[in-house]
């Protein structure tokens, strides 16, 4: 045999799986980015999440893929803005055995509703039929702060209940705001912290 | 062959899997935005038809027709086609409550967007047009008489609006529905003399 001599076999073989395996590496690095559902241009403040050009015509293609995905109609710029939680204050993913309180600054805006979701976006089932509470709803003190309690079991003041869930998100939306002009500055101090009191 | 031959011929190729996998993962990116876009578009068809308002039902915790949608907030969605004519959106609105309105590509992706707050003397009139319907449409303008209408052009012949209200309260959710059902939206002809 010559050296450096290969039967047409090798070659096509290697160019096949170079092609299979490719195109399989791919498939798996989209998917695993769009299920981690983070495009660029987030704004993180404190617990909170939010992207501030979602659903208009200039988000970048990895948005645009995620919410495609999803399959969720975020909200336009003149509308308001949205943000997620997926976890307490300090960082720790929400356990639904945790009562939580959601209590502090929140920015203004004309009207505002916090939600409790599934990942996926569906309404988690609870007894009090209550998925969340708007900025209308919910009790104050004398000084116009609030605390909204979620936990599984009924407690006093704003409750917002877990139901049954094992998982569970937090959407904070603000209708009518100015969150997204320009120069809007944003950090965990002007948003709502959450906080984990006790647990089972 | 010999050993640094073998470790190239191994290098080159990784480099062609890695470069197959990342047109792959470009190409996934942005073909994902096209292929839902059929699934939404079908999804909204089978609830409404073109020109017709139609109040979406609520999210169910086994079934929801738009997930993360704000449960205090009672959705309506009108498709368009303009291949049939343009779409007029018309509504009265009343004081200091939330109804919001977003134009979208039959992708979901957001082309105009309003609140009550755009309204002059309590109405908004839109009409969603082609480039070339807009053409025709300001033709027959009478400048003596300007119209009060916005006139938007829709990127693609096909998509929907969203009109929303919120229901600050719980028991305030009829007359949300009420708000948005009050939002006309019809195909509106558009002919060439």
């Amino acid at each position: 045999m010559k050296r450096g001599y290969r039967p047409h076999g090798t070659i096509l073989g290697k160019f096949l799986s170079a092609v299979c395996i490719g195109i399989l590496l791919g498939l798996f690095v989209t998917i695993v980015v769009v299920e981690r559902g983070k495009g660029f241009g987030a704004i993180a403040a404190g617990p909170w999440t939010g992207w501030p050009r979602n659903g208009t015509s200039d988000t970048d293609p990895y948005t645009r893929a995620i919410l495609a995905y999803s399959g969720e109609m975020s909200l336009s710029e003149s509308e308001g803005m949205s943000f997620v939680a997926h976890g307490d204050s300090n960082g720790a993913e929400f356990d639904p055995a945790c009562d939580y309180a959601l209590m502090g600054e929140i920015p203004s805006s004309r009207y505002w509703t916090v939600t409790l979701l599934s990942p996926a976006g569906a309404p988690i089932a609870n007894a009090a039929g209550r998925p969340g509470f708007t900025s209308s709803e919910v009790l104050r003190a004398s000084d116009g702060q609030f605390e909204i309690t979620l936990s599984r079991h009924a407690r006093p003041g704003n409750w917002l209940p877990m139901g049954a869930a094992a998982k569970f998100i937090l959407v904070l939306r603000f209708y009518d705001s100015e969150l997204d002009a320009p120069g809007a500055a944003l950090d965990a101090a002007s948003m709502p912290g959450l906080i984990k009191s006790r647990c089972e | 062959m010999n050993q640094i031959d073998r470790l190239l011929a191994a290098l080159l190729w990784l480099l062609g899997v890695l470069a197959i996998a990342g047109i792959t993962h470009i190409v996934a990116i942005f073909a994902l935005p096209e292929i839902a876009a059929k699934d939404t578009y079908a999804r909204i068809s089978e609830l409404a038809k073109p020109g017709q308002l139609t109040i979406l039902p609520p999210s169910r915790p086994d079934k929801q027709v738009m997930p993360f949608a704000d449960p205090a907030m009672v959705q309506s969605v009108c498709p368009f086609d303009l291949s049939q004519g343009g779409l007029r959106l018309h509504a009265d609105v009343e004081g200091g409550r939330l109804l919001t309105f977003s134009f979208r590509t039959s992708a979901g992706q957001v082309f105009y967007s309003m609140t009550d707050l755009a309204a002059q003397q309590g109405k908004i009139d839109v009409v969603v047009l082609t480039a070339a319907q807009l053409e025709i449409v300001e033709a027959e303008d009478d400048e003596d008489d300007p119209s009060q209408d916005l006139r938007l052009i829709a990127p693609e012949p096909q998509g929907f609006v969203i009109v929303s209200a919120l229901a600050v309260y719980q028991s305030d959710k009829a007359d949300a529905e009420e708000r948005v059902k009050s939002t006309a939206c019809a195909v509106e002809q558009v002919v060439q003399d």
